[in-house]
């Protein structure tokens, strides 16, 4: 509806970078919403103005909607983007901000309960007569029901946030006897990210593709889709490598889903960035869910399109953005995003938090990386892991997957354990580099971590060589960080022990 | 950052970090000193002390002192970056001391559950 000129962002990290950065082009100022945690990060230096929204815990700040709108109030911010996870597919939320005159950046609230509440979703697709994947998804939430229901449904079960995505709240059960902790688990980690407790299940398919189309509804409430993803290589149901096209998909199943996706999209009355996922097993598809925001992999679908996607939201919520008919968008080429988190790759992908030293993402051309935080920043653990994304993009498949493991071999991370070498095991893999993994891939052929191939002996007597030389380059200082303690005291993955994840 | 030998190195905090061709990884600095090498290794691996692999928030606790656990039950879970982590036995044992309690924001290295050594 309206004309804004000052937008604020109800997130942090990356996203908030991106955002930031779409704002900028536009001629649109920023207002970042910020926790006390994130004051030395890329997006606070980056906005235009910053308000403290509240302490680190994510309950008192980026899931705090009163704070939040409050905060953009006072900055004067005329709209709010919510990037993803926090409080970006939460209908309350988007409701407050437009009570309050503030323009949401994203699908309306009546959109948002509709197709984000999985629960609610499923029954529309049901009546649309769409594939959906069997499940329970009623409302009595007590644990003997759910119980029962895991048992009617047939193990291998997921219990899933109904509010949720992005791998929390998400649990597999494999046995009855591990059910009731399973269960009980997937809802504390629900209530802590998303603020709801409530739970679905659902059959689990255990060799099935994950394959999602990015939606889009311009102004007008015309819904298009802009082609496929594919993420099939999680763990424990968080993504950790996406592409863009699927390697999996045969013309006509692209065709199918692609309008099995728009026909949601339409029924759901979506307007802005969307993304219906599906699940493939044995040439069929089913509905998984659908989230009603951007994505944290929307840059391959940018890539291999040549859009902006942030910059479609926005103009779509100024009512600047209208589908043209007679032009046809075909993808072009490959893209391929990594997602960089913070932890040990050699133990079972503890997190890893502190100051960050060096950072050095590796340049060329069509390389693209979305960072929130740079040499001096503290990576904590009250939020994600996720500090970094790299998305390369190139003429074909195998030459996108060789260009990303060379800027993964090139890339520099200090002050934190990341999983890069992790990435690049995967991405050499051959089931990765033929296309047919699926969601199991990493259980399948990762579940132990990586094993370190060195010989720790060696390493340790190079690294005391390379510190006296260092010591005698007149080094000794800190790399120019005056920050003082480095979050964990000890920092040397030898010293403590890890099992159990 | 400094070149050294064609090896990137940093000092960050009490860490060194040194980058060889595309393996990163890193030291305590007092493991690297003169004085590191003499150090005992009291901290080292050992299945009977289980201790906080990260800093984070303990949000469940399903054992206490005297009780019998198997291996691969669950002693804790712990919360950090918004992801849940269970802490298993590795022996098949009894809890000698549980010091850890809901709620307890915990720093990486502490000591959370010990089991009576086999």
């Amino acid at each position: 509806m309206s004309k804004f000129t000052r937008v604020a962002i109800a997130n942090r990290g990356e996203v908030a970078v991106r955002i930031i950065k779409a704002c900028e082009e536009l001629g649109l100022e920023t207002v970042l919403l910020h926790s006390e945690a994130d004051v030395n990060s890329r997006a606070y230096r980056m906005a235009t103005h910053k308000v403290c929204i509240g302490p680190a815990p994510t309950a008192e700040s980026y899931l705090n909607i009163e704070a939040n709108i409050q905060g953009a109030l006072a900055m004067g911010a005329q709209a709010v983007h919510p990037g993803f996870g926090f409080l970006s597919e939460n209908a309350h939320f988007a409701q407050a901000c437009e009570q309050a005159g503030l323009t949401f950046i994203g699908p309306s609230a009546e959109a948002i309960r509709t197709l984000g509440d999985k629960v609610s979703c499923k029954a529309l697709a049901k009546k649309a007569g769409l594939p959906l994947v069997p499940g329970y998804e009623g409302e009595d939430q007590t644990l003997n029901t759910l119980m029962k229901e895991v048992e009617a449904i047939g193990l291998p079960v997921i219990v899933k946030a109904a509010a949720g995505g992005g791998g929390r709240g998400m649990k597999l059960i494999k046995q009855m006897s591990e059910a009731a902790e399973q269960i009980e688990s997937a809802q504390r980690e629900a209530k802590s990210a998303f603020g709801s407790e409530v739970v679905f299940l659902e059959k689990y398919l255990d060799r099935a593709k994950h394959i999602e189309f990015q939606i889009f509804g311009d102004s007008t409430g015309k819904v298009m889709h802009l082609f496929d993803r594919e993420c099939s290589v999680q763990r424990r149901h968080q993504k950790i490598i996406e592409e863009a096209t699927s390697p999996s998909l045969t013309e006509e199943l692209r065709r199918k889903m692609g309008e099995v996706a728009v026909t949601l999209g339409t029924l759901g009355k979506y307007k802005g960035a969307g993304t219906v996922e599906f699940l493939l097993q044995d040439g069929k598809f089913y509905l998984l869910e659908v989230n009603t925001r951007l994505q944290v992999e929307h840059p391959v679908t940018e890539e291999v399109l040549g859009v902006d996607l942030v910059k479609m939201q926005i103009l779509t919520a100024q009512n600047h953005f209208v589908w043209n008919d007679n032009e046809v968008r075909i993808p072009r080429g490959h893209s391929i995003e990594c997602r960089i988190y913070a932890e040990n790759s050699y133990m079972g992908g503890v997190p890893s938090t502190g100051l960050l030293g060096t950072v050095h993402w590796p340049e060329g051309p069509r390389r693209r990386y979305e960072f929130g935080f740079e040499k001096g920043d503290t990576i904590t653990s009250y939020y994600d892991p996720m500090i970094a994304k790299a998305i390369v993009w190139d003429e074909s498949r195998p030459r996108a997957i060789e260009k990303m493991i060379r800027v993964l071999k090139d890339a520099t991370v200090f002050g934190v354990h990341t999983n890069i070498p992790y990435l690049i095991e995967i991405l050499s893999h051959p089931e990765f580099v033929d296309g047919t993994m699926t969601t199991r891939f990493i259980e399948k052929n990762f579940a132990e971590g990586l094993k370190a191939t060195h010989n720790e002996d060696e390493r340790k007597k190079l690294s005391q060589g390379i510190y006296k030389k260092f010591i005698a380059s007149g080094s000794g200082a800190d790399a120019g960080l005056l920050t003082a303690a480095n979050q964990g005291q000890t920092n040397s993955p030898w010293l403590s022990h890890w099992r159990g994840i | 950052m400094k070149l050294i030998d064609n090896v990137q190195v940093e000092k960050v905090g009490q860490t060194l970090w040194i980058k060889s061709g595309d393996k990163t990884w890193s030291y305590d600095i007092i493991d690297l000193s003169s004085e590191g090498q003499r150090r005992k290794k009291s901290n080292t691996a050992s299945p009977d002390v289980i201790v906080a692999p990260m800093p984070g928030k303990i949000t469940k606790v399903f054992v206490k002192e005297g009780d019998s656990v198997t291996v691969g039950q669950a002693l804790l879970v712990m919360e950090a970056m918004k992801m849940e982590y269970t802490l298993k036995s590795d022996l098949e044992t009894t809890v000698e001391t549980v010091s850890a309690k809901v709620n307890d924001q915990v720093q990486v290295g502490a000591v959370l559950v010990k089991l009576v050594k086999q």
